[in-house]
């Protein structure tokens, strides 16, 4: 990972390799070649490189991608292949957003639900910028919540449970089954960047999170998108208990109140589409 | 997430283990139809080893803790440490549920 200070700011991390962990070598090769990378065969464990520098992991779907080790450095981008068929020409643009942040991750939705990213994420950032134990749980549960918003609510357009009733537990629960089994919203992307700043620089703020703290420390900008229809926030009342049981409250609807606490700034935006949090480190 | 349920005179103790989150929906359809089921008058949820709940994770104990009050079962959780307690006093879900230490 590199700071971005030392780099043009269209380069923030340098790849010396392409890992595909559970990738036949020829394809592997084959990708690789195409970025004009190296691949570090399945079998290297750990995935160090002749260069020291970052390291992008690959997937043809599902396999592979719940290693622990996987989340660590030198990886610092985890791509799920556009289409197993070829991938290489989808790949490239994919390996150009990586390189311009800090850590990218972008797969379907079928291989990012079933693997706790906000746990995944937060071991990247914790290996980069050591954090107390309570601000890593925060930091974890936001990246938590804000991934299954895009994935369930998002990508899957799956309502959140409003009534407090066990009929509404199963209503949530066969149509995410449902939508899970459904290849085309399967196979929609989620998209995260995060970028790793010394200080919060004000050029990509968004203004009306107006956050006004003395930006001295360093701070984790981290976008999440999905390809879902957006939606359309609920009115933030100012001074309102954020998290705070609502009467007309259901089983859901907290998710994005509970990121508003912890986060140090909270934007949506492309319509919902895409969330942009701020992390004091 | 996993879970145990051990059921004594008055009391079955549910023990929750690992990270309940969305992904639990189905175990937790089962859980409270367990719970529902079993003779017991007292339903606690012994948190202890519980690692990480999110905010679905939250809303399927409310839905529990409403089909135990349709089943007039009580209904307690107990023993929350760490992320989960944080998590537990942030959504005020104290004003809800009762929570022992």
């Amino acid at each position: 990972m590199t700071l971005g200070a030392t780099l043009p700011a269209a380069v923030r991390t340098r790849f010396d390799a392409l890992h595909g962990p559970a990738m036949a070598g020829s394809r592997l090769d084959r990708l690789a070649q195409s970025l004009g990378l190296p691949a570090v065969p399945a079998d290297t464990t750990p995935p160090v490189t002749a260069r020291g520098g970052s390291v992008a992991a690959v997937f043809d779907g599902t396999g592979g991608a719940d290693a622990d080790a996987l989340w660590l450095p030198p990886f610092a981008a985890w791509i799920e292949t556009v289409d197993a068929d070829d991938g290489a020409a989808a790949l490239a643009p994919l390996m150009a957003a990586a390189a311009a942040a800090d850590l990218y991750v972008n797969l379907s939705t079928g291989t990012a639900h079933d693997l706790q990213l906000g746990s995944r994420l937060l071991a990247a950032l914790a290996a980069r910028h050591p954090l107390a134990t309570e601000r890593r749980d925060d930091i974890e549960l936001a990246l938590h919540e804000a991934v299954s918003n895009a994935l369930v609510h998002g990508n899957l357009g799956v309502d959140g449970m409003k009534e407090l009733s066990a009929a509404e537990l199963e209503r949530f629960s066969r149509d995410l089954g449902d939508r899970l089994a459904d290849p085309r919203l399967a196979a929609r992307r989620i998209a995260i960047t995060v970028r790793i700043d010394r200080t919060d620089g004000s050029k990509d703020g968004g203004g009306e999170d107006g956050d006004c703290e003395d930006g001295g420390g360093p701070i984790a900008v981290v976008e999440i998108a999905d390809d879902g229809p957006g939606f359309v926030p609920n009115a933030v009342q100012p001074g309102a208990q954020p998290g705070a049981p609502q009467p007309d409250h259901g089983a859901s609807g907290r998710g994005l109140a509970l990121i508003g606490t912890i986060a140090d700034g909270l934007e949506i935006c492309d319509g919902g589409r895409r969330v942009r949090l701020r992390f004091r480190l | 997430m996993d879970y145990g349920i051990e059921v004594r005179d008055q009391e079955a103790v549910v023990r929750l283990r690992g990270r309940l989150t969305f992904n639990d929906h189905a175990k937790l359809r089962t859980l409270i139809g367990e719970m529902a089921q079993n003779p017991a008058r007292r339903q606690v949820l012994d948190l202890s080893s519980l690692e990480f709940v999110d905010s679905a994770g939250i809303g399927m104990l409310l839905i529990a803790r409403e089909e135990m009050a349709n089943a007039n079962k009580q209904f307690i959780l107990r023993a929350a440490t760490g992320q989960v307690k944080r998590v537990l006093t942030v959504a005020q879900i104290a004003k809800i549920v009762p929570i022992e230490d």
